[in-house]
């Protein structure tokens, strides 16, 4: 047995997982509390990996790019949540998968347009390594993992005992009552779009050092995305994040024994055996 | 507040009701007239040509999904090419117009759309391609319809081996002859052992093959190779497991995918450990930005590199390096150098132009005498191929060019050797369908 090899994907897998978590995350929060599937998501993490090229070579300093890159992405999903999604409420919910999907072609031309095909890069705070094994590995990726954790930490938090934290849940629960109650639900769509917009920004700026950011960069990691938004069970936060480190663990420690090729169709498998045994997702109880 | 936007008050009057008032027609109507005269309006050669009738070419490129960025750069150096050639004069007297189809990444969206350029457009030739795999969807549609393919970018090697075409070309080079001048560089100066981590799909693969294979010849090994799929985002649980006692880092990717394992393989400490070497679709100038002083010390081949030091420091090359970096400022602002899609796009419509005027070539009933004329052409370096000079080989549709062995230093690319054609040859493994 690699012991070795076996510490190293444990790692990987739990550091993957972790971004990918955020990612995912904001976008089962927009799905529990909207009925959204947004799949304009991705081309937000994109935009906000751009945000924070912009913002970094404006102030040289990394932090403030990623906090400037959430907000600014933040204003632009309330923006698209107003002028696209609002019209949409209460209609057949392809409309809107419809209206996101549209919003993502445009977004993704738009960065390609404004900023060209050149891909850019965001320097990384620091960069440090560790010796793990036979790798120099780098401090940075567990910068993310800690970030990621500490972002969706503070996002359980604001909803389990923040005022507007209560006031998103009671709308998740009941639409019509927590109208009936004073709670303003349209602002509150709103609200949610918009932290969901921002968890995809903060990732496409930390996820950027590692991969160059360009108009494309949102595809590659909006699919798994979903994998890990149904595996988890639509609109469950706690699964989703616990569903992203059960797949990147699951593919880390396959890509052990077999090809990458073949290490990247477990989370389809997973996906599909999710779909046909437990349709709910796999982190909450299968109604019977 | 109503839960619905356009129920609001103050948005009765901009969502649309369902009513057309008289104001709102005469709005509509002016601004499709004046859109519709904007289209009236002949392209700028046209008064230039008189009433000649112009030479339709047809160029497909991905210019939106995930591959645009690179489809982007490799339209430019088509436009450059066909924009030189109308200003002087065009072909045979007749104006070149281009007509762009944009296949967004996808094999099944390209053959539609060669079908529509070879049915509804009606193109006498096609110039373009960037991704192998579309490339290699599109051939049969171009010999359906007897229409020469000039292939501006796709490398994947069976395109002029087993599954080689009468109607298609590649004028620049392709694996097999980059691995023969490269191996006895990687071997001689920098390590027998190698591994080679590789983008697992049909150019990754053929090429993978083509370096086991001359690596080997060379008096090399090849200890084991890493695919690793298209546009994996995260590389790091796959490149870490690339350990043992070899050499060398071999990298065969290209675009994004380029910049991935740049910065991940730096990040694992592999490019520090091993000497790091690779095709120079890693280091093109459109991935320099993106990779930083990750890439410092890489060691590549390319057909092309954006540098004005010799032998790249004729006038035709500066020339075309010029007008390149102008052309590529319109579409980034960063003002990128030219890379080898600029490059090989603007040579592969210059030589059709060649091959064009050479058969008297007046539309596709001429298809034969073109294809006759381009097999075996040879290009010299001018104007209308700054890289260098080019044997368009008979027996396969495959072009031998020289070849340049760089270092990045600096984050700039510097020459360390330069691999004449005659010294990239490999023997022709092509056997066209017959007619």
């Amino acid at each position: 047995m690699p012991f070795d090899q076996i510490l190293i994907q444990l790692i990987n897998g739990i550091v993957s997982g972790m971004i990918l978590a955020l990612v995912a995350s904001g976008l089962t929060l927009i799905f529990g509390i909207m009925d959204v599937v947004n799949f304009a998501h991705g081309e937000l993490f994109m935009l906000g990996a751009y945000a924070g090229v912009t913002i970094l070579a404006a102030t040289g300093n990394f932090w403030v790019a990623l906090l400037a890159a959430c907000v600014i992405i933040a204003l632009l999903g309330a923006a698209l949540q107003v002028v696209a999604l609002r019209p949409l409420v209460g209609r057949d919910p392809l409309t809107t998968i419809l209206a996101t999907f549209g919003i993502s072609l445009v977004l993704q031309n738009y960065a390609l347009w404004q900023f060209g095909p050149v891909a850019r890069k965001i320097q990384e705070p620091f960069t440090g390594h560790f010796r793990l094994f036979y790798l120099e590995y780098p401090w940075y990726r567990i910068l993310i993992a800690v970030l990621s954790a500490a972002i969706i930490g503070m996002l359980w938090l604001f909803m389990k005992y923040g005022k507007y934290g209560i006031w998103i849940r009671a709308t998740t629960q009941d639409r019509i009552m927590a109208s009936a109650m004073g709670i303003p639900v349209p602002l509150v769509h709103t609200a949610v779009f918009a932290i969901g917009a921002a968890m995809a920004a903060a990732s496409g700026v930390l996820f950027g050092p590692l991969v160059g950011v360009n108009h494309a960069m949102g595809l590659d990691v909006i699919l798994r995305a979903f994998i890990v938004v149904v595996v988890g069970g639509m609109g469950n936060l706690g699964g989703s994040i616990l569903a992203a480190i059960f797949i990147s663990l699951l593919e880390a420690l396959a890509s052990i024994w077999v090809s990458p090729a073949q290490a990247v169709i477990v989370s389809f498998v997973v996906l599909i055996l999710t779909l046909l045994f437990r349709p709910t997702g796999l982190f909450v109880p299968t109604p019977k | 507040m109503a839960e619905r936007w356009h129920d609001e008050p103050w948005a009765r009057d901009i969502w649309w009701s369902g009513k057309t008032t008289r104001r709102r027609f005469l709005g509509l109507s002016a601004a499709a007239g004046a859109l519709g005269a904007t289209m009236l309006v002949p392209p700028p050669w046209r008064e230039a040509f008189g009433q000649a009738k112009p030479y339709k070419i047809g160029t497909m490129q991905p210019l939106s999904g995930a591959a645009a960025a690179g489809g982007k750069t490799a339209l430019v150096g088509t436009q450059l090419a066909v924009d030189r050639i109308n200003r002087a004069g065009g072909i045979n007297g007749r104006p070149v117009e281009l007509i762009i189809a944009d296949y967004e990444s996808k094999p099944d969206v390209g053959r539609r759309k060669a079908e529509k350029l070879l049915v509804e457009d009606k193109i006498d030739a096609h110039e373009g391609g960037f991704l192998s795999n579309v490339c290699l969807a599109c051939m049969p549609v171009f010999e359906e319809h007897k229409v020469v393919n000039m292939i501006g970018v796709c490398l994947d090697t069976t395109m002029t081996t087993s599954k080689c075409s009468r109607y298609t070309f590649r004028p620049f080079d392709y694996a097999p002859a980059q691995a023969v001048a490269f191996a006895p560089y990687l071997i001689g100066k920098m390590g027998k052992k190698w591994h080679i981590a590789y983008a697992d799909y049909a150019w990754g693969q053929s090429t993978r093959d083509a370096y086991a294979d001359q690596i080997k010849k060379a008096g090399g090994e090849v200890v084991a190779t890493t695919g690793i799929p298209l546009g994996t985002a995260d590389m790091t649980a796959f490149l870490s497991k690339i350990t043992g006692n070899f050499d060398g880092l071999f990298g065969i990717f290209f675009g994004k995918d380029g910049v991935t394992i740049g910065n991940q393989a730096f990040d694992l400490g592999l490019t520090k450990k091993y000497k790091w070497a690779g095709d120079g679709a890693i280091a093109e100038s459109t991935n320099l930005p993106a990779l930083g002083n990750k890439i410092e010390g890489f060691v590549g081949i390319n057909r092309y590199v954006p540098v004005l030091d010799p032998p790249l420091n004729t006038s035709s090359h500066k020339k075309f390096f010029e007008e390149a970096i102008a052309r590529l400022k319109q579409i980034d602002p960063s003002g990128p150098l030219p890379d080898r899609y600029v490059q090989a796009n603007f040579e592969a419509m210059n030589a059709l132009k060649v091959g064009i005027q050479k058969a008297g070539f007046r539309g596709r009933e001429d298809t034969m005498k073109l294809i006759e004329a381009l097999e075996g052409l040879e290009m010299k370096e001018s104007d209308d191929f700054p890289q260098g000079d080019k044997t368009l080989r008979k027996e396969d549709h495959q072009a031998f060019i020289r070849e340049f062995i760089f270092e990045i230093k600096g984050g700039k690319h510097r020459i360390v050797e330069v691999v004449p054609k005659e010294k990239t040859m490999f023997p022709p493994a092509c056997t066209f369908p017959k007619a």
